[in-house]
């Protein structure tokens, strides 16, 4: 699907940000990738993308390389990226302008746009919204409209760059469930956050350090990594406290450990019990 | 809340369908006009052209008004100008101002055009959607070799509605930009020396990085300045082509009246 080889990057300025990746996206996953700040995550969702081109190795994104020109419209239909600041995203007056920009730039026609704008705001639930101004949404009605702008042109993969980081939690959460949904649906995701606690589903995560991935795994062997402390990278407050309990030797199953009521069960089953 | 003016008001109306080119077109004719007619019946023409027309918009005529109202203390000095410096026979004399038949005339003609500039231009954008505007500009610049300039006529059109959705973020930086400032002991009344670049420095840095967030945005939507299609359907229909004929129709009136 998407392919990473021998990929390094340094910014025109001399700052290395990417250093020998390889990485495949597979069809359908859930990709969550993890990493402090300056740790080369957004680097790597614009390599992903096609929208820097690698400095040495190659990108290719279901067959096209990202360095012919040639193919660049084919990999915008794709894969696209929904960015942090949902303010510097928009582009239309109305909610509807703005998601139909995706479209109008893939050159279909008119009742084509009309058809695929709204069924981006079906799909993130924003139809009540149709004619307000986007800036006038709030940071997670914001975001989802972001996506919607990137649902509209129909991409078979979607890229999230710390996307819940500028919302409140509980906007944060509700975004990432619409982005759980759309996977469900058969999309693929990448998402990236410096949340571990929101990579819990992942079919893999990847975390980052100093432009390496670091660590690889689905997210029961990551999160139980030995050396994912020492990346200054706090483990969500469930896992960790089943870690500890581990030491005692009460052992909690990883199906456990996603919410606190699934937590307290367990712990319920094991003492009540005996 | 209360609505800017110039802004669109959605609706169904003769006027809304009408195709915007149709609609830019004549309101560049009738501003030709305005300026070419020399008489008060031609100005009355265009003021009853325009009353047709907006009772044919169904839009409320007190958002017209609130168009001109803004404008209200340029014309007035440009009236005032007029009424006081124009060479001719004498009204009344009042110390040294002595305002002249002919400067009424021709204070009151000015005024009058400025007036109907603003009343047409406010008709267009009242019933129209700002996007079909851009649109429907985009479509009349497209044979025009605009390459020579280094630019499309696409890249035109996007700019345009670039910078209009991008204003408020602009403006919403100066405030945070000057906020910040404050806070760190800034006195912008007293100090304007030292606030400006403390003010622009910070500022431009922002925008830039919004321009770049925003370009990316942008180009990861398959944005690429070259051809692109619209959500708007241009089409002239029936109607557009009995409207231009009116329209004509009425020019030729005015001319000969
Ligand atoms: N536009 C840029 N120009 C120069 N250096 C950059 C630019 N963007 C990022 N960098 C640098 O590249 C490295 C990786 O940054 P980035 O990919 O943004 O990391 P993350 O998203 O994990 O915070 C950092 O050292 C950062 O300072
Ligand atoms: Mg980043």
């Amino acid at each position: 699907m998407i392919r990473l080889e021998k990929v390094s990057y340094s910014y025109p300025d001399g700052t290395p940000a990417l250093e020998n990746i390889n990485l495949t996206i597979k069809k359908g996953e859930f990709v969550g990738v993890i990493g402090k700040n300056g740790s080369g995550k957004s680097t790597l969702a614009l390599q992903l993308s096609g929208l820097l081109k690698p400095g040495t190795g190659r990108v290719v994104i279901r067959g096209m390389d990202t360095r012919d020109p040639s193919r660049l419209q084919g990999i915008r239909k794709f894969v696209g990226v929904v960015f942090q600041n949902p303010e510097t995203q928009f582009v239309g007056r109305t909610v509807e302008e703005d998601l139909a920009f995706g479209p109008e730039n893939l050159c279909l026609p008119p009742v084509e746009i009309r058809r695929c704008v709204d069924m981006a705001l079906a799909e993130t639930e924003l139809e009540k919204y149709r004619h307000r101004s986007p800036k006038t949404l709030s940071g997670g009605q914001g975001q989802c409209a972001a996506l919607a702008g990137i649902l509209a042109m129909r991409p078979e993969c979607l890229i999230f760059d710390e996307v819940a980081s500028m919302l409140d939690p509980e906007s944060g959460i509700a975004v990432l469930e619409t982005i759980k949904k759309l996977h469900k649906k058969g999309k693929t995701i990448v998402y990236i956050t410096h949340n571990l606690e929101e990579l819990h589903d992942a079919d893999r995560i990847l975390v980052m350090e100093k432009g390496k991935i670091k660590i690889e795994g689905d997210p029961e062997s990551v999160f139980s990594d030995v050396f994912l402390q020492d990346l200054g990278l706090p483990l969500p407050s469930l896992i960790e406290l089943a870690a500890n309990l581990k030491t005692h030797g009460v052992i909690i199953p990883w199906e456990s450990t996603t919410s606190p009521q699934n937590f307290a069960e367990e712990i319920c089953r094991l003492f009540l019990r005996t | 809340m209360k609505e800017p003016v110039f802004s669109y008001v959605p609706g169904t109306s003769l006027l809304h369908r009408f195709d915007p080119r149709i609609k830019i077109a004549a309101v560049m004719l009738l501003g030709i006009l305005t300026f070419r007619i020399e008489n008060f019946e031609g100005i009355a023409a265009l003021f009853a052209f325009f009353f047709a027309l907006a009772s044919l918009s169904g839009l409320p005529m007190k958002m017209f008004f609130r168009a001109i109202k803004p404008m209200m203390l340029f014309i007035t000095f440009i009236f005032l100008a007029q009424l006081l410096f124009t060479d001719g026979k004498v009204l009344v004399s009042y110390w040294i101002l002595q305002p002249s038949l002919e400067g009424l005339e021709t204070g009151l003609k000015l005024a009058a055009r400025f007036i109907l500039l603003l009343l047409f231009a406010a008709l267009l954008t009242a019933s129209t959607n700002p996007s079909a505007i851009t649109c429907g500009i985009e479509r009349m610049l497209r044979p025009l070799p605009l390459r020579w300039l280094g630019i499309t006529s696409f890249e035109l059109a996007t700019m345009m509605n670039i910078s209009i959705a991008f204003l408020p973020l602009l403006f919403e930086r100066v405030e945070r930009t000057k906020a910040a400032q404050a806070a760190r002991g800034m006195d912008f009344v007293k100090n304007p020396f030292r606030s400006v670049p403390a003010l622009a420095i910070p500022l431009l840095r922002g925008v830039i990085r919004d321009a770049e967030e925003l370009a990316l945005a942008m180009e990861s939507r398959g944005y690429q300045g070259s051809r692109r299609t619209s959500m708007h359907e241009l089409s002239i229909q029936k109607n557009d082509w009995k409207a231009l004929f009116v329209l004509a129709v009425f020019f030729i009136f005015v001319l000969f009246l």
